[in-house]
């Protein structure tokens, strides 16, 4: 605990020069900082718990081993994003058979419990309180599922804008593709999103 | 509202606050102008806040120690190509190492057996082997060989040395038992007069009765010694030391040459064994005990009858020859 406020406090920029120069302590400062962060953007990209601890230590392992080579022309935080999600895409490309046959059951399964919480939810007659969805349950489970549906690059610019939180330059800078790729990824995605739930109701 | 991209792309921006604030008033003003407009941006924006609702998970408790297993079993697996790369470095150095070796004791080993061939000597049949007697000292014998046929048509040829303190005593005796016996002989003296040479041949029985002869007076020659020829090339003559008449008459009596040199060689060594000194004096080689401890005064034979004793060599029997150089041992 101690170590996690203390990284808070350190500007990235002199703990990755302190990791360059050996500084294990710095190292795992850099860890602890971001180690949540990391682990919960690939869980909601992955959608399995076990595989997202597996990709969050891979990608730690390969940005301590590839620490040397930063050169800084990026931030810290982009290039450790970079790192994960690239490893998350191509995990998520690799079992995408398997994760659609599991999303399929877990459809069938979740279909009555939650029909009526997606029909309030999509009356689209007011903007929802976000700590009502918060709070349900089937919601959740909604999101997670709607989420799984879209394609990885959709997936992905959703995840880093809506559960991490980046500016659309710093998505870009992650998936290195352009401003406006991720600006019209993200509006399919949440486009298709919608589509998503309003199929579940029929 | 049927989905327009461009509209949703605008949308999307506002609702993440990516416009800027000319362009989201320009927002808010047609949301609130076109209903359609107002429905889809609530549509969005509650596509968000489902998602951005999504609890948030955190990372195993232990994903920073099984960071460090990771990174220390990575550490481990990439040493071992590198170390199995100088370990089979290494070993395909020794290994040349040890087939150049190899090639070389090889080639030496060839080169000599090559060499050996060129200047080693052709052992003939009979070549003498050295072997080391009781004493130590090394000896050499006749080897036993397939060709002792031929060894024994080769006759007997051997010289008896002695010495002894009555000179001429000896001296004459010996010249009467030549013309005794019916040998040929021719006497030499040498310069001084203190030693003879006769030069006996004759038949190796003619010859064997002469020594037997000479037994009678052995007893005054203070030393005796008999070197029998080996006829065979580069064979070396046995030498008898201290020979007794008796073994000196064995020895020239044999049937054949190489029954000879084995008598010869077995008297050589028999006479050289530890105490034969004590042995004589007990027994001698005729078994009489107690005989040689009486010194028998010198006979000297006169010529009775020479013509009956006398015995002419048989034609066609193999010749013996025997040099005896006696000496004063004055």
């Amino acid at each position: 605990m101690y170590l996690r406020a203390v990284s808070i406090n350190i500007d990235d920029s002199v703990l990755v020069r302190q990791s360059q120069s050996g500084d294990t302590d710095a190292t795992e400062r850099l860890i602890l900082k971001y180690q949540n962060r990391i682990y919960n953007v690939i869980l909601k990209m992955c959608g399995n718990p076990d595989d997202a601890a597996e990709l969050t230590q891979e990608a730690f392992v390969k940005v301590i081993e590839s620490i040397g080579k930063f050169k800084g022309r990026s931030s810290f935080y982009t290039w450790l994003f970079r790192i994960a999600v690239n490893l998350t895409l191509n995990h998520c490309q690799r079992s995408a058979r398997t994760s659609a046959r599991s999303l399929d059951a877990e459809d069938r399964n979740q279909e009555g419990t939650d029909r009526q919480s997606l029909r309030d939810f999509l009356k689209d007659d007011r903007a929802v309180d976000p700590a009502l969805v918060a709070e349900s349950r089937e919601l959740c489970e909604l999101a997670k599922t709607s989420l799984l549906r879209l394609d990885e690059p959709q997936r992905a610019v959703v995840v880093l804008r809506d559960i991490e939180g980046m500016s659309y330059a710093e998505i870009a800078d992650v998936l290195n593709v352009e401003l406006g790729t991720v600006r019209s990824r993200l509006s399919r995605a949440r486009s298709n999103l919608r589509e998503i739930l309003e199929a579940m109701l029929k | 509202m049927k989905a327009n991209p461009n509209i949703d792309e605008l949308l999307c921006s506002f609702i993440d606050g990516e416009l800027p604030l000319r362009q989201q008033t320009e927002v808010r003003r047609l949301a609130a102008r076109d209903p359609e407009v107002g429905q889809r941006l609530r549509q969005l924006q509650n596509c968000k806040i489902l998602v951005s609702a999504m609890p948030h998970a955190e990372a195993p408790g232990e994903m920073l120690e099984r960071i460090r297993v990771s990174l220390e079993r990575r550490t481990l697996l990439e040493e071992p190509p590198a170390a199995r790369r100088v370990s089979a470095g290494a070993w395909h150095l020794l290994l040349r190492k040890s087939l150049a070796a190899a090639a070389m004791i090889a080639l030496l080993a060839v080169l000599g057996v090559v060499v050996y061939h060129i200047v080693a000597p052709v052992p003939g049949p009979g070549t003498p082997v050295p072997f080391a007697d009781s004493s130590g000292g090394e000896r050499v014998v006749p080897v036993a060989s397939g060709t002792a046929t031929a060894v024994a048509d080769a006759g007997f040829a051997g010289r008896l040395e002695l010495r002894t303190g009555v000179f001429p005593q000896a001296d004459a005796f010996i010249r009467t038992a030549l013309e005794d016996y019916g040998v040929t002989a021719s006497v030499e003296a040498d310069a001084d007069g203190s030693a003879r040479i006769y030069r006996v041949a004759g038949t190796r029985e003619g010859l064997t009765r002469f020594v037997t002869v000479l037994g009678s007076i052995w007893d005054n020659f203070d030393t005796t010694r008999l070197h029998v020829e080996n006829p065979q090339l580069y064979a070396e003559a046995i030498t008898v030391e201290a020979v007794t008449a008796k073994q000196a008459a064995e020895i020239v009596g044999q049937e054949n040459t190489k029954a000879s040199l084995d008598q010869a060689e077995y008297y050589a060594v028999r006479n050289e064994m530890p105490g034969r000194s004590i042995l004589s004096l007990l027994s001698d080689d005729t078994g009489r005990v107690g005989e040689l401890a009486t010194i028998p005064k010198p006979t000297i034979t006169g010529g009775d009858d020479p013509q009956e004793k006398k015995l002419a060599p048989s034609e066609g029997d193999a010749q013996a020859s025997l040099t005896i150089v006696l000496r004063s041992s004055k």
